[in-house]
């Protein structure tokens, strides 16, 4: 019998800054062959060990038709991720996973997708982006509206050109405050004011939205205001998963554990779910 | 074939386990009870009303190593020596063991688990007494099973009724002279099965609870309990069917060599479901006893697993009720949840 908690080990091929406190790191599996570890989905997560650090859950930001080859966006705000922090490429660390349900892609095909990201939260998003790039004519509309706190907390900037050039994509962003001094030519309050102008109607549409409960709370009242249903706004939600595999209990809300029935639950899911503030 | 079995027969068939197995079962500590090694038969009390702890700490011992790394790593965990058996198993507590089979074997097995599982053997014990907090009845869970075991005995005056529930169970009978059970054994099992459960003072209206308590979650009762309880975990530490922990790592002085292990863990500790950056998702106490209670008679059982078929993660023990040191008792709270007015518990 095959120890679910045993870490498959994987080399950093690739380190990029992303912002001061943010990194992307590429893993490839030491044995590309393994079976334990299955290709990753976009909006899955998989769990990254260091012996004598511990474990924890990552979403995957990068989608390719392997699967086995990826990257992770990781901000450095405790112990193991300022482990991660300092390391290089070519060192290793152990992975598992991936795990949940991502999102809901293959349901979406035929229909125009409004993506909603704030601050971190744009990194499970951003798999998506590139498949539907990559799969251009399944889908519609690409509209992703994306916030942050201020231009210098937004992620990814390198690859807003690129994703504006995708065929029928837009980008809008905004920041909640610009300090003194920097130049800011784009939208300026909270993710929900994007909501405004959104070209995505409601009818033959769907939402995938990921960024703190709040934002998320907020986001799915514009949403829901504007006409936009329960059952096609999906997000990804954030708990501290210590197995992954729905029996530590950590990431229990009522009947759903968030490692093992999502991350990605569409609001339809998740309404009225204790300890769920959206 | 099942028989009737007399008093001393018992205490043969307890030394002829104890050269067989590891017996495990009820002794007298203090004032309590609690399941220990049985070296010798004397030192069972199959009077016992119930135990401090639970029998899970078999199959999820309180710390458990997951995974080793370094040079030298060592195999997780050591193989019994030999088959467990836990001899005088209430009802309550074997139907404990089903569901938490349900969670490490059914997806994902967990290796330890399964392996402690299979190794272990269950003589199971109906209950003649009821204590002010046990509420099995109402759960359905006791006070006598109806599957799980190896062997059920059931005491019957001065005698017992011994049924075997599995092919082991049937080789452990084989180890002893008795009589062949004849239908007035079983009717006198039903009565007295019948005269227990007259005996519970404490119960739970199990219809459609898991909707009353979803269309609860902003029940003013949450913050009253909230209020009094103390978030010292020890209800669910006493849990027979609490489950959650956490995964830690352990290193060696020379930093190289280390484990991982599991650990149990609590809903009610305020870093339970703590995240990055200081958020926490069950805060305030009065959530995380909703979680508690919640978990129990609501989302728990009735539909967190669809294998449990709408079984309820409580068992009815009422463990959770006799540690409390404030008083706290779920069967009051989900009576109040349905609108109830209840008295002062004891």
């Amino acid at each position: 019998m095959q120890n679910p908690y045993r870490p498959i080990p994987a080399r950093i091929d690739r380190i990029v800054r992303v912002r001061r406190d943010v990194k992307t790191y590429t893993l490839s599996l030491l044995n590309a062959e393994d079976e334990a570890f299955q290709p990753v989905e976009p909006g899955q997560f998989i769990m990254i060990s260091v012996p004598g650090l511990g474990e924890a859950a990552f979403s995957v930001s990068s989608w390719n038709s392997e699967g086995r080859v990826f990257d992770t966006t990781i901000r450095r705000v405790g112990r193991l991720t300022s482990y991660l922090d300092g390391l290089s490429e070519g060192d290793e660390v152990g992975v598992r996973g991936p795990y949940g349900r991502g999102w809901p892609l293959k349901e979406s095909e035929g229909k125009d997708i409004l993506l909603i990201a704030g601050g971190i939260g744009l990194a499970p998003l951003k798999p998506v982006i590139s498949y539907i790039a990559h799969n251009r004519e399944r889908y519609g509309l690409l509209e992703i509206l994306y916030g942050a706190r201020t231009p210098d907390e937004l992620i990814f900037m390198d690859e807003y050109d690129a994703w504006r050039r995708i065929k029928d994509t837009i980008l809008r962003l905004t920041v909640d405050m610009v300090p003194k001094g920097v130049i800011w030519d784009y939208n300026v309050g909270l993710v929900p004011i994007l909501i405004e102008d959104v070209e995505v109607r409601p009818e033959g549409s769907e939402v995938m939205v990921c960024g703190p409960e709040v934002m998320m709370h907020f986001v799915v009242k514009a949403l829901t205001s504007r006409g936009f249903s329960e059952d096609q706004i999906y997000l990804s939600l954030e708990r501290r998963m210590k197995c992954g595999i729905g029996q530590c209990g950590h990431c229990q809300i009522g009947s759903k554990y968030v490692c093992r029935d999502g991350p990605v639950f569409s609001y339809a899911e998740i309404m009225g779910l204790p300890d769920v503030n959206i | 074939m099942d028989k009737v079995l007399r008093e001393e027969e018992i205490s043969h068939l307890v030394e002829e386990l104890i050269s067989r197995y590891q017996v495990f079962g009820p002794k007298r500590k203090g004032s309590d009870h609690v399941f220990d090694e049985i070296r010798s038969s004397d030192e069972l009390d199959l009077s016992y009303v119930t135990t401090i702890l639970p029998p899970k700490k078999f199959l999820l011992p309180q710390r458990e190593k997951i995974l080793s790394f370094g040079p030298g790593a060592t195999p997780e965990e050591p193989k019994p020596p030999r088959k467990q058996l836990i001899f005088g198993i209430h009802s309550c507590d074997l139907n404990a063991i089903l569901i938490l089979d349900k969670v490490f074997l059914d997806k994902y097995p967990l290796p330890s688990y399964a392996e402690r599982r299979k190794n272990l053997v269950t003589v199971a014990l109906t209950c003649t007494e009821v204590d002010r907090a046990c509420f099995c009845s109402s759960m359905g869970t006791g006070p006598s099973p109806d599957q799980g075991y190896d062997l059920l005995l059931t005491r019957l005056g001065g005698r017992y009724l011994a049924e075997a529930g599995s092919p082991e169970g049937e080789e452990i009978l084989n180890l002893v002279e008795g009589e062949e059970a004849e239908p007035k054994d079983y009717e006198a099992k039903h009565r007295l099965i019948e005269e227990v459960r007259g005996k519970f003072r404490k119960r739970v209206d199990t219809e459609g609870l898991p909707e009353v308590i979803g269309e609860s979650l902003q029940h003013g009762i949450w913050d009253e309990l909230g209020e009094i309880c103390l978030a010292c975990a020890q209800c669910v530490m006493s849990c027979p069917t609490c489950y959650c922990f956490d995964v830690r790592d352990r290193l060696e002085l020379n930093l190289k060599e280390g484990f991982r292990f599991k650990e149990w863990d609590s809903c009610l500790l305020l870093e339970f479901a703590e995240v990055a950056l200081g958020g926490n998702f069950r805060g305030s106490r009065a959530a995380r006893i909703r979680q508690f209670i919640g978990h129990n008679l609501g989302w728990g059982g009735g539909c967190q697993y669809e294998a449990l078929d709408g079984m309820f993660k409580c068992v009815g023990c009422g463990r959770c009720i006799r540690v409390c040191p404030v008083h706290i008792d779920l069967t009051d709270a989900a009576a109040r949840l349905r609108g109830e007015i209840v008295a002062k518990s004891v």
